[in-house]
């Protein structure tokens, strides 16, 4: 007892050299506990990214690839399957839920995710928490867009904001969809996933938007009409006509163009429709809002291969018009298409059974209609994670290194000190301590100072941790999750209190010697 | 009390002690002198246990040290011995308080003593300060890095005296003060040593100070290892 407190006294007289040495252990354990911290954190978030899909279907390839677009949005996209192959995938008694996903566009940098409504009904992620909409609704309207957190909040979007969307992938070189304007309904609550920096929008709304790019689809000649906004997009096509009708396949309609604008009727695809036109007249002529239409029916028909597609018009020609925009008249073409895409991305698939995975794996893998690939996302997010191993390794390497720097300042530090104290080491033993009493104090007083280090290095890292949550969420959409100290964390600590007191042992040893030798004797 | 038979001790295979015989009485005041290097200190540090001689007994008290443990060793000396050195014997981060009542988280025989003395280890510190001429109860509280070098013999020596320890052993405690400081200090030491019927053994190399003591002697003339060295 009084061993400890003369240690602590003694400590106390040199308090510059206590301090520096407490700060750089506490400082280096902030750094390995913010690490192993940082560490599992990336992970969880990681591991997190999707739950509750059983299977991500996409084109033969290597399997992070698909994973690390499908889930994380990143690199190419251009890896498609048939929209078909959903279908089928689909129909397969073993499914139970099936979301095409489509990629490729972005939006002033963030990805864009075309996909259908049951995604938002089965995408899930962490603890199998699907989606939530913190403003706004998911609107099934065909141009609705659904937009991440970190979305909004970056650009400032609110529900009802108009945006453009862009072909491909950056901000510089992509084609802006102007003519299809987009409006926002539903902001995301935050998932701290991929999809806070994302943008949903429909499947047909992305078919729609490529094939104005490739001018599939025209202006129509009643549109004159219109505001000068419209007027705006639609001299732009005028001149996009022209420009286009040199590539098009529909070489024979060149001429017409400017009069009538009757491509339209040149698709191939189409041209079986031809003979249901009038019939098609009828059900167009019913809605008011597009009276104006009526002389383009021909085109419209044209277009359509879906006619099963035409019963719903009435349906979402009434929802769309409640909205607060007019519809531009590419979009009012695209309604009344609806077109599905020929090629997806990837599907996401739900099972009936867990039990299936495997054998539908197998499956897919041999599917007879394309190449394909099936993996199961918790599989390939763990294979992917293994690629962080190294890194991983690497950090806590550097980071063991700066515990260990810090502990050798410690004992370069009480090395320094002993000779100055071999003196009070005689005075000590003159009234009595023992060599173990004179070992005690220098073991002790490493003890305490590695330990209250420690005590202050953790107390460092929630102060840090603390500090960095609220900035890690809202700018780099990391949630950092302030969790106890775990039993690892726990044991790397006592590892760095053990080395201390077994570092400690040099200049306890050296000390215990000078205490027998010495004898009665202060040196100077 | 204090008896010496045919102690040797080497440093390192070099005899520094070679001792027949030697008796040092209770009560008595023994001026041990030698010219530097010829093993005073080490002589003391073989009457402390704190090193071990090679062969020969020493018994302290009526007690053979060969017969102790080291860590029985410590106990009595922390017990039965007060040390004051030339210098440096204060703890630097202790008080001048906290360096008198040193020796009583060692020993709680010399406590039990010191506080038979007074009410409190305090005034017993107090009191031994007053006994050695520093009078300033202010001091007690001081750093002892702001002492004089005087001043701190005279609190090593309050360290040494406090609990009353059978015997005081003091190695030139004298060479770092001046020739008045010297004459006063060695005056308390013995009135106080004669008080509380202290055994003192005070080593010097400064044959002046043989004056003030009844009993002295040459280690040079006892100590067959420095005979043989010399010749
Ligand atoms: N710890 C030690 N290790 C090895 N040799 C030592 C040690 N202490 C003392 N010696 C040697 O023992 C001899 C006697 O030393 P000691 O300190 O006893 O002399 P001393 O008479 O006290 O001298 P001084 O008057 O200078 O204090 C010296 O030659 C010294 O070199
Ligand atoms: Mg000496």
């Amino acid at each position: 007892m009084a061993i400890l407190s003369l240690a602590f006294k003694s400590l106390l007289n040199r308090k510059l050299t206590f301090f520096i040495t407490l700060f750089s252990i506490a400082i280096s354990v902030t750094l390995l506990l913010g690490v192993q911290t940082l560490k599992t954190e990336t992970k969880t978030s990681f591991m997190k990214s999707i739950s509750g899909t059983d299977l991500i279907i996409g084109s033969r390839g290597a399997s992070s690839q698909l994973l690390l677009s499908s889930v994380f949005h990143i690199g190419s996209s251009t890896n498609t399957i048939k929209y078909e192959t959903y279908q089928d995938i689909e129909k397969l008694p073993a499914v139970e839920w099936a979301v095409p996903i489509s990629m490729g566009d972005s939006h002033k940098g963030y990805t864009v995710i075309a996909t259908n409504l049951s995604f938002f009904d089965h995408f899930s992620y962490a603890n199998k928490q699907n989606l939530t909409v913190q403003s706004g609704s998911i609107d099934d309207d065909m141009f609705a867009v659904a937009i991440g957190a970190d979305v909004a909040q970056k650009l400032d979007y609110h529900v009802g904001d108009r945006i453009i969307v862009t072909h491909g992938g950056g901000e510089i070189e992509g084609h802006d969809h102007d003519n299809i304007p987009f409006f926002v309904s539903a902001i995301l609550s935050p998932s701290f996933t991929a999809i806070d920096q994302t943008l949903i929008i429909s499947l047909e709304a992305m078919e729609a938007m490529h094939t104005e790019t490739h001018d599939h689809l025209g202006a129509l000649p009643g549109e004159t009409l219109l505001d000068s906004d419209h007027h705006e997009h639609h001299d732009e096509h005028d001149e996009d006509h022209e420009q286009h009708a040199a590539h098009d396949k529909h070489d024979e309609h060149h001429d017409e163009h400017d009069e009538d604008h009757e491509q339209h009727t040149a698709h191939d695809k189409h041209d079986e429709h031809h003979d249901e036109h009038d019939e098609d007249h009828a059900q167009h002529a019913a809605h008011d809002k597009h009276d104006e239409h009526d002389e383009d029916h021909e085109q419209h028909a044209a277009h359509d291969k879906h006619d099963e597609h035409h019963d719903e018009h009435d349906e979402s020609h009434e929802q769309h018009a409640a909205h607060e925009h007019e519809d531009t008249q590419d979009q009012r073409i695209a309604r009344l298409l609806k077109l599905k895409p020929e090629n997806i991305n990837a599907i996401f698939v739900g099972l009936t059974s867990r039990h299936a995975v495997l054998g539908m794996q197998s499956y897919v893998n041999n599917f007879q209609g394309e190449p394909l690939t099936a993996i199961i996302p918790a599989v390939a997010l763990q294979e992917l994670w293994q690629f962080f191993s190294l890194a991983e390794s690497a950090l806590n390497i550097v980071t063991t290194f700066v515990v260990l720097v810090g502990l050798l300042g410690m004992l370069s530090i009480i090395l320094m000190s002993l000779n100055e104290r071999r003196r009070e080491m005689a005075v000590l033993r003159s009234v009595g301590a023992r060599p173990s009493h004179i070992f005690g104090l220098i073991i002790g007083e490493a003890g305490f100072v590695c330990l209250t280090g420690i005590l202050l290095g953790v107390i460092l890292l929630y102060a840090v941790l603390l500090i960095l949550q609220t900035p890690l969420a809202n700018y780099y959409g990391f949630y950092l999750d302030i969790n106890m100290l775990t039993s690892n964390d726990l044991f790397i600590l006592l590892t760095i209190q053990c080395s201390a007191l077994l570092i400690a042992l040099i200049p306890g040893a050296l000390i215990y010697k000078y205490s027998l030798s010495d004898g009665m004797n202060i040196k100077f | 009390m204090i008896n010496l038979t045919d102690l040797s001790f080497a440093w390192n295979k070099q005899p520094i002690i070679d001792i027949k015989e030697l008796t040092i009485k209770k009560g008595e005041h023994l001026f041990i002198e030698g010219p530097s290097g010829s093993g005073k200190s080490t002589l003391l540090s073989l009457l402390a246990g704190v090193i071990t001689p090679q062969s020969g007994d020493i018994s302290i008290l009526e007690q053979p040290l060969n017969l102790l443990t080291a860590s029985q060793k410590d106990t009595f000396r922390a017990n039965h011995i007060g040390f004051i050195f030339q210098q440096f014997n204060l703890l630097p981060y202790l008080n001048v308080l906290d360096n008198i009542t040193l020796p009583c988280s060692f020993s709680g025989i010399r406590k039990h003593k010191a506080l038979s003395q007074s009410k409190n280890l305090e005034s017993e510190a107090i009191r031994l300060l007053n006994a050695l001429g520093l009078d300033d109860p202010e001091l007690l509280q001081r750093s002892v890095n702001e002492l004089s070098v005087g001043q701190q013999q005279r609190v090593a020596a309050a360290r040494a005296m406090l609990g009353s320890p059978e015997i005081i052993i003091a190695d030139e405690p004298t060479s770092a003060l001046d020739s008045d400081n010297r004459e006063s200090f060695i005056k308390v030491l013995f009135d106080e040593c004669q008080k509380a019927d202290i055994t003192l053994i005070f080593v010097s190399h400064d044959t002046s100070l043989k004056t003030h003591f009844k009993h002295s002697l040459k280690l040079q003339e006892i100590n067959q290892a420095t005979i043989k060295e010399a010749v």
